[in-house]
């Protein structure tokens, strides 16, 4: 059940990214601290995730083969059901909000507790994403 | 006899924090789990969750939901 997503290969679904022609993988500690960074600053968040064009997680807020393989399993999901591949995915279910997020070759799922404004948190994604890939373009 | 004029401007300000209660408890009652896509182009889609692409959005998120766990409270200080 776990490696269906793999068995399925939609891991691959992260070389799909609409702009992931932009440089490789921020390090891991870049991500990590951009992460800390992103839980710090945002009331709301229960958890995210940062992860690099092959759909490998740079960051994790705990178990990262568990966000690792959920997120693959959100992104093909969203890819599929709009017949390309889709660069925001916002799911607000009863239990917290699932935000999910495609830029600069890079991607980021955060969940949060219900009712979080999702400009504001998409914001928030894109701008941690956007600092991560201009720092491994530099480095 | 007429109010003070800062009993005015309180009355006003407490008018609109009520308002901004009640459409945030309207808010929280009334709005449905739902699904979004946004795409670059700037389309964008919704999908409910009795649809196959739905329903798999929602298994999905609910998966992620489970291994981000509750936040924890901040310990009072």
């Amino acid at each position: 059940m776990i490696h269906e997503a793999r068995a399925r290969g939609t891991v691959g679904i992260f070389t799909q990214m609409a702009d992931a022609a932009t440089p490789e993988v921020a390090p891991g500690d870049a991500a990590q601290a951009a992460l800390a960074f992103l839980t710090e600053m945002s009331p709301d968040l229960r958890g995210a995730a940062i992860l690099d064009s092959s759909g490998a997680v740079l960051a994790a807020a705990a178990d990262s083969e568990r966000w690792e393989e959920d997120a693959a399993v959100l992104f093909a999901a969203a890819d599929r059901a709009g017949g390309e591949p889709a660069e925001q995915v916002h799911v607000a279910t009863e239990q917290g909000e699932v935000f999910a997020l495609r830029h600069d070759g890079l991607a980021a799922v955060a969940v949060t507790e219900r009712f979080a404004l999702a400009s504001l948190t998409f914001f928030d994604l894109r701008a941690t994403l956007r600092e991560l890939a201009s720092s491994a373009a530099e480095g | 006899m007429a109010p003070k004029p800062h009993r005015v401007v309180l009355d006003r300000v407490s008018g609109y924090a009520d308002e901004a209660a009640a459409y945030m408890r309207r808010r929280r009652v009334s709005r449905r789990p739902f699904a979004r896509l946004y795409y670059p182009s700037g389309r964008s889609s919704d999908h409910a969750d009795d649809s196959t692409a739905g329903a798999e959005l929602f298994v999905a998120a609910g998966r992620l939901i489970e291994v981000a766990g509750k936040r924890a409270k901040p310990s009072p200080s």
